[in-house]
């Protein structure tokens, strides 16, 4: 196990890179910094302004490689990406001037607040859903939860933001349509609506699948005997489905792990909660650039970690798997 | 004897502790109730007075040399005062008056030529109380702090997006930017030639060239002054293991606010400065309507309220919920609240009229319109086709699709409240499509063909991000082939449309515009001088008429007189008979309030102008009780729902 990690993390090193090099092409060859200039700046910047702009964050140097005599060949904006970002160095806000890495810090606590209670409600909710489901396979309920299902995975998220919004916290008046605080126990009031938002709103697929992934597992011969020996439903449902449904689970659920640090662009805007989604949505309207770009790269990197935690859990799980 | 089994007992209990936290729950976007509740009074024994409002997003910047968006505006202006202020009810034309001067500038001769600004500030006004001053307490405001403004509007490291403008006239200033640049530094014992400090009070602005609307810059936070201490002490590093902020995001000013607390992405939290004392109440100027209510306040202290609270809310739906609810004391009106409140003849609907909600529409003095290049062979000497497209273009209907009508159509470049503008002024080319065709035939395209039956193709250039501004694109293409014409639309991003207009590699384009920096004819017929064409300034339409570019020079350097104005209406009748842009609209806006906050001041060149701000908080907490009482008849439905629910799938479960 132990040596598979490392290989999968030297593995990982050329991966890093050609997510580098990816996001240098997208952010400084597809565009122009004199284009960012220009988009940051507004339509009253002077060239004298734009200039300066670019001088004051290096982005005034040659893309790839200093040519200019005198000067070092890796003084080029290619060179200087490379090993600010090799290094973990965000960087700076193109807008605000303000150090990216504290920027993504205050950000990732509110995020997480809302985005690991509606990954585990959600998960937990999903799961007993669909385990009742393939209780009652081929019932009229069945029929009427496939149908739910169908309806909630239709919608897009706005609109149950937007639907939530307008019944719970407008019409009953019963929880805030916005705002966010973390002092005392406020902090639930302004949580429970966009977590349960997001809750419902991913249910109806998250049921439909794993109720898929259990109607497999009862079709196998284990369950079978399980069912010969005289075990109930229920426990034939919760010892052996569920236990052996959850391999398969687990390459679903362990990659979205890491994701939950990045919060949702959609619910931190609508509700007001400041965390990394609602960061990443003002960068694209500002434009904030140097803010996306490493919002690109941190997702790469999670992504990256949400795919070894998996492998790694796979194992874990799966005495049958050896990572070799 | 056991009469119920256990769950069935509990029942009681959890039915109680549901409506308990039913009554513990509430829709209030804000953790505490901004002292309402809390019992918070004033020195005076009066209830603490909480404005409320939203900012679209997190100010950019709070350094006054460098901020420019209208939300850091919006935030700075409570905070640092300016030199000068634009009157808050004279806008028509607007006035300034003394801020943090005692009298408005002398003007006078420079020996040599230009003209030089005499200015004394008032004495008594210090610095918000601030770690970075000695004992913590703000020192007074000195003629050496408006230097030190002056010498970082000069530093290439500060991004001062107004030096290009100021260098121009500002004796030395040029001169200190080349050689910061030079030396990688800026050298701050070194003044700044044309910012003279005569004493600890007085200072001249010596100007190379008559510049009257130099004025109008010390209305600006530019020209604010600044505490070196400040931005020395603010530099965004660790000081005995305290990380300091950044002085953009910490300014210490001299203004009626602030700031007491800022979460980012959140909320700014302004609290009333109590030493604040540099400007009061005016004595007049308001109109009729609002004299019983400004009456009383004339001559008074500001601010009026205590405190300041802006959230940070980036979608417009989330502002017109909290507006409804009463958690907002105004809002602005966007396309999506407009069906909801507006009624077709553009009045409030009947039920926030009932509310008692104050309804205001503003025009802003900018001036928006197509770019027709003047360089282009086929546009450049047509001045009937340039006509012909002018008069085939509904700026009206343009605005009723698009923009609920509610910008003015310009008839005009020089926008409402600007001297100079022409209330009776028409458009000679406005929409009138017969005479377009006329104009077309006698532009040598008759029906839209030239002499060899060839249809005239036109490009017109477009920065298009949304479906919205396609559609809007095609509306306006769909407008001039109304003449028999061929328009090409090409979609370009913001930053390659930009470039076109610098090198003039376009034939019509849109999105041109002009909100106005300061309210003088010159920033806006600057927009046509020969001179400034890009790169090095926005004639974008290449506009080259050598008796506009004469009037334009004499009127610039005049101050405002009746003669002045004739020149301004000169200036108008030439464009408007040359036709080098398709006038489209005045941005205007409509603004409600709630009853409890009634509009005070509407002049658009302030940001908000929250020092006259007022509000009656024990009102807002009645109306905000009454608007938002919970029922409780969806609690037994969702109980109902519940049981229902279980014995379904109950059943369901012993079924199989």
């Amino acid at each position: 196990m132990f040596s598979y990690l490392i290989r999968r993390l030297c593995l990982s090193v050329p991966i890093v890179f050609g997510v580098m090099l990816l996001t240098f092409v997208l952010f400084f060859v597809v565009q122009s910094p004199q284009a960012m200039a220009r988009k940051v700046l507004g339509p009253k910047a002077t060239p004298q302004a734009v200039e300066n702009w670019l001088q004051n964050r290096g982005y005034d140097k040659p893309l790839l490689v200093n040519t200019v005599p005198g000067r070092p060949f890796y003084d080029s904006l290619f060179f200087n990406q490379m090993r600010r970002l090799a290094s973990f160095d965000l960087g700076r806000s193109d807008v605000t001037g303000r150090p990216l890495k504290e920027v993504f810090a205050k950000g990732v606590l509110p995020s997480l607040l809302i985005t690991v209670p509606a990954f585990v409600v959600g998960l937990v909710s999903a799961l007993g859903l669909a385990l009742y489901l393939v209780f009652v396979r081929h019932s009229s309920v069945d029929l009427a939860a496939a149908l739910v299902c169908v309806g909630l995975m239709s919608l897009p998220s706005m609109a149950y933001v937007i639907f939530g919004q307008y019944v719970v916290a407008q019409q009953l008046n019963y929880l805030p349509a916005f705002g966010f605080s973390l002092e005392g126990g406020s902090a639930v009031r302004f949580l429970v609506l966009p977590v349960a938002l997001m809750v419902v709103s991913g249910l109806g697929a998250e049921v439909r699948l794993y109720r898929a992934l259990f109607l497999e597992e009862m079709g196998q011969d284990y369950i079978r005997t399980a069912r010969a020996k005289g075990l109930s439903n229920a426990a034939v449902l919760m010892v052996h489905v569920l236990k052996n449904g959850m391999i398969n689970l687990i390459t679903l659920v362990v990659a979205s792990l890491p994701f939950l640090m990045m919060g949702s662009l959609v619910v931190e805007n609508f509700f007001g909660i400041p965390g990394l989604g609602s960061v990443l949505f003002s960068a694209i309207q500002a434009p904030d650039f140097a803010v996306v770009q490493a919002s690109v790269f941190l997702g790469s990197i999670l992504y990256l970690i949400g795919l070894m935690l998996t492998d790694l859990c796979y194992a874990w799980v799966d005495p049958r798997i050896r990572l070799q | 004897m056991r009469l119920f089994p256990l769950r069935f007992r509990c029942a009681p209990w959890l039915v109680a502790a549901w409506f308990a936290l039913l009554a513990a729950c509430s829709n209030s976007p804000y953790p505490d109730s901004g002292g309402a509740k809390e019992g918070l009074r004033r020195e005076d024994g009066q209830p603490w007075r909480v404005r409320y409002g939203v900012a679209s997003e997190d100010p950019r910047s709070l350094d006054p040399q460098v901020s420019y968006d209208s939300v850091s505006r919006r935030i700075l202006e409570p905070v640092q005062d300016c030199l000068l202020e634009y009157h808050p009810f004279k806008t028509d034309p607007y006035e300034l008056r003394p801020c943090l001067l005692a009298a408005m500038p002398e003007k006078g001769e420079r020996p040599g030529g230009g003209t030089i600004y005499r200015c004394e500030l008032k004495r008594g006004v210090h610095f918000h109380d601030d770690p970075c001053f000695k004992d913590g307490r703000g020192r007074e405001v000195r003629a050496a702090d408006v230097q030190y403004s002056f010498q970082r509007i000069a530093d290439p490291k500060v991004e001062c997006p107004v030096f290009s403008v100021l260098q121009d006239y500002v004796e030395g200033m040029g001169e200190a930017y080349e050689r910061a640049k030079k030396t990688g530094a800026f050298d701050y014992e070194q003044a700044i030639a044309g910012l003279k400090v005569t004493g600890p009070y007085t200072f001249e602005i010596h100007l190379k060239q008559a510049y009257p609307q130099m004025v109008y810059w010390l209305a600006m936070h530019f020209t604010a002054p600044v505490a070196r201490e400040a931005v020395e002490y603010y530099d965004g590093k660790v000081h005995a293991g305290k990380a300091r902020d950044f002085f953009r995001f910490h300014p210490v000013g001299t203004g009626p606010f602030r700031i007491a607390e800022w979460k980012r992405n959140a909320l700014i939290r302004l609290v009333r400065n109590p030493q604040y004392g540099a400007t009061r109440f005016p004595e007049g100027g308001w109109g009729a309507d609002q004299e019983e209510l400004l009456r009383p306040l004339a001559g008074g202290a500001l601010p009026i309220v205590d405190e300041v609270r802006l959230t940070t809310v980036k979608e417009s739906i989330p502002v017109f919920m909290l507006f409804r609810q009463g958690y907002l004391d105004g809002m602005g009106l966007d396309k999506d609240s407009f069906s909801s409140l507006m009624t077709p003849a553009r009045e409030l609907s009947g039920k926030y009229r009932e509310r008692g909600v104050n309804l205001r529409r503003y025009t802003e003095p900018s001036t928006f319109y197509m770019s027709l290049n003047m360089e282009d062979p086929v546009l450049g000497p047509n001045r009937k086709l340039r006509q012909a497209l002018s008069a085939a273009f509904d700026a009206q209907t343009y605005l009723d699709v698009f923009l609920n009508s509610v910008p003015v159509v310009a008839q005009q470049l020089l926008p409402p409240g600007i001297a100079g503008h022409q209330r009776e002024f028409r458009n000679p080319y406005g929409f009138d499509l017969a005479k377009a065709r006329a104009l077309l035939a006698e532009a040598g395209y008759p029906n839209g063909k030239d002499a060899s039956g060839k249809t005239l193709e036109l490009n017109f250039d477009i920065a298009a991000s949304s479906a919205r501004e396609r559609e809007m694109a095609e509306f306006e293409q769909r407008q001039f082939e109304q003449l028999g014409i061929k328009v090409r639309v090409t979609e370009n991003t913001f930053a390659r449309l930009m470039e076109k207009l610098d090198q003039g590699s376009f034939q019509i384009a849109s999105g041109s515009g002009w909100m106005a920096d300061y309210p003088d004819p010159e920033n806006f017929f600057f927009l046509k001088y020969s001179k400034n064409t890009p790169p090095v300034g926005k004639n974008e339409s290449r506009y080259k008429n050598p008796e506009y570019d004469r009037i334009f020079e004499q009127m610039a350097a005049m101050e405002p007189c009746p003669e002045r104005e004739k020149m301004a209406h000169q200036l108008t009748a030439m464009l408007a008979e040359d036709v080098p842009q398709i006038l489209i609209f005045h941005r205007s806006a409509y603004a409600l309030s709630q009853p409890w906050a009634p509009f005070v001041q509407e002049n658009p060149m302030l940001e908000g102008g929250m020092k006259y701000a007022l509000v009656d908080p024990e009102l807002r907490e009645r109306l905000r009780e009454r608007w938002n009482v919970k029922p409780v008849w969806p609690v037994f439905v969702l109980l109902g729902a519940l049981v229902a629910g279980g014995v379904l799938g109950f059943r369901s479960y012993r079924k199989v």
